[in-house]
């Protein structure tokens, strides 16, 4: 007792020594994230009240960059594009990825070439794919017009990525082709999971496929479809080099996106302040959605108990 | 286990029996076909795009543009040349390569120093700093580019390669930390334990007994790292004026605007900025995805 409540000087020198150990070893780490994670974080948070033009002084503006913000009205136009990029890349991204890891999961043998298949796109580079789909929506020349001109449907040739119609769909559909492999490891990773004497028993008790997977399967699934979800929509909101590659934000406004809209007023108009309070209001909207996001993940989980 | 939820042993009785009849019998078989046909046409969708490119990358203009032809009578590897020299990709390959190494070894340096310290050593504050770092992952933060331009304006690495190496490393130090504390938490402690009596100091145990023993772990990291670092695009596009420092990513779209390159040399650009990766991906694609899946599990 004595010697628990008063430890030795000994004893006490040891932790110490422990503890200077610990954060010699995390100083690097620390350091960098420091200087280059939350130092930016509270300079966003001032400059957004700020003005400053990219290269000389800054100057205090109160809340004036933030009344410019609330009548922009490109960059909440932009914050509901990103949303359907959310909606589509979530809901047929999801689709995708859950029906095919299902589909893969089912398979005896080969499925180690579909999923290396299905995963390749997530490998490549916003400009990459940007540059490939550049050339297949390509208006006159690309592959994709030119398929549909070889069967017989030119009435359905469009100038894919100009036209107001279409710019939209199609940049949101590059965005699923690109991102969906994620969505489907990840859920072959739950489905994994999900223990072989489960769908035996359940299959002894007379449950049919859709049975097997409404009251088995399904509720594994539940935290792995809350991550997916919530990386999913997260990742949509914040497209930026697909869009910019595919189509500036164009024709017109009409695929614009917060994170592009940021770019431009930053680095085109020269209004950082401006810039930088655009990025906290997205910002605060992208945290609210992941904690409903979460929570309802959360509930959902509650109730498949 | 189903049959313990009053509902799921309705639906149990509902739903059908797998029957033995021949018209059964020919369904399912349609069934399969059906269902390996769902397969091929989704694999070919995946795979359609990047074989369209690397196609096209050695065609000349007039086979591409009337569009006839899937392999070019002469392959024209000229292409390729051509990029290289006129296009600034003799600059931006190697600056890319150069970039992605050393920022991913300093990733593995500085994160598994933190990995293993947050794993092993018990010290006041080790909660709050994974707390920390936890947080860091979790919450999204978009577009800090603009803040981190002007601290790099700020400390004059706007327009540098150190300054572009150390927000690199820093945006990879959270993810990495966390993976590679896992690691370490699994390893046994007797190890440790027998190399601190042999008079092993801390930085010895992590040097010599520890990151040996987490060399999937650590391999794991960095080829997904290296993935990331190679494709990275936005901040090389705010930092970077001198084309003599851009990365790939970075000039490919440089070469596009400043250039307006024919068609095939731009796709031979395309081209090269991605075979790397594409390397990477058929040589490491085992560890990518066990990456990925065993991330997923954990989070």
């Amino acid at each position: 007792m004595a010697v628990a409540a008063v430890p030795s000087a000994r004893l006490r020198s040891r932790a110490a020594r422990r503890a200077v150990t610990g954060y010699l070893f995390l100083l690097p780490a620390l350091a960098l994230m420091a200087v280059f994670t939350f130092y930016p974080f509270v300079q966003g948070l001032a400059l957004s009240f700020q003005e400053w033009d990219g290269i000389g002084a800054t100057s205090w503006v109160g809340f004036a960059n933030y009344r410019r913000v609330m009548g922009d009205n490109i960059f909440w136009a932009s914050l509901g594009n990103a949303g359907i990029f959310g909606v589509v890349g979530f809901v047929l991204g999801n689709i995708l990825s859950l029906g095919m890891a299902l589909a893969v999961n089912s398979m005896r043998r080969g499925s180690t070439f579909y999923r290396v298949a299905y995963y390749l796109p997530g490998v490549f580079s916003v400009v990459v794919v940007g540059m490939m789909f550049a050339w297949i929506l390509q208006g006159s020349v690309g592959i994709l017009n030119r398929a549909l001109g070889a069967v017989g449907l030119e009435m359905l040739q469009r100038r894919w990525l100009t036209d107001p119609e279409t710019a939209l769909p199609s940049v949101a559909l590059v965005y699923v082709w690109f991102h969906w492999g994620f969505g489907f490891l990840l859920f072959l990773a739950g489905l994994q999971g999900v223990p072989r004497e489960l769908h035996e028993a359940a299959s002894i008790d007379g449950a049919g496929a859709w049975g097997r997977f409404r009251y088995v399967t399904w509720p594994q699934l539940i935290p792995v479809t809350t991550i997916v979800s919530v990386l999913t929509l997260l990742g949509a909101l914040q497209i930026f080099g697909t869009v910019q590659v595919l189509t500036n934000g164009g024709p017109g406004y009409l695929t614009e996106v917060p994170t592009l809209r940021v770019y431009k007023e930053g680095f085109q108009f020269h209004r950082f302040g401006v810039a930088a309070a655009m990025s906290v209001v997205f910002g605060a909207i992208l945290i609210v959605l992941s904690l409903v996001q979460i929570w309802l993940g959360r509930r959902s989980g509650g109730e498949g108990e | 286990m189903a049959g313990t939820n009053p509902l799921a042993a309705r639906i149990a009785t509902i739903a059908p029996r797998e029957g033995v009849g021949s018209g059964t019998r020919a369904l399912r078989l349609l069934g399969r076909i059906g269902f390996h046909a769902m397969l091929a046409v989704v694999a070919f969708i995946a795979l359609f795009p990047i074989a369209w490119l690397l196609l096209g990358s050695i065609q000349t203009i007039q086979e591409l543009y009337r569009g006839m032809t899937i392999w070019p009578a002469v392959p024209q590897l000229q292409n390729y040349y051509i990029a290289w020299t006129k296009g600034g990709f003799s600059v931006y390959l190697p600056n890319s390569l150069f970039y992605s190494t050393v920022s991913m070894v300093a990733i593995l340096l500085a994160a598994s120093m933190a990995g293993y310290a947050l794993a092993r050593i018990e010290f006041p504050g080790r909660a709050a700093v994974i707390f920390l770092i936890v947080a860091i992952i979790i919450v999204p933060l978009p577009a800090t580019f603009i803040a981190i331009y002007k601290l790099l304006v700020d400390i004059g690495l706007a327009n540098t390669r150190l300054g572009y190496i150390l927000v690199l490393v820093t945006g990879g130090l959270p993810i990495a930390i966390f993976i590679l504390r896992g690691f370490f938490m699994r390893q046994p402690k007797e190890l440790e334990d027998a190399a601190i009596l042999d008079g092993c100091n801390a930085f010895d145990v992590y040097w010599r007994v520890m990151l040996p023993l987490a060399r999937p772990g650590l391999a794991a990291v960095a080829v997904i790292e290296f993935l990331r670092l190679w494709n990275e695009y936005l901040l090389a596009l705010v930092m970077f004026n001198s084309e003599t420092l851009m990365p790939v990513q970075r000039g490919l779209t440089k070469f596009v605007s400043s250039d307006t390159p024919e068609q095939h040399i731009l796709l031979a650009a395309t081209a090269m900025a991605v075979l790397p990766v594409l390397i990477l991906y058929t040589v490491a694609q085992k560890s990518i995805i066990q990456g990925i899946m065993e991330g997923a599990v954990k989070a």
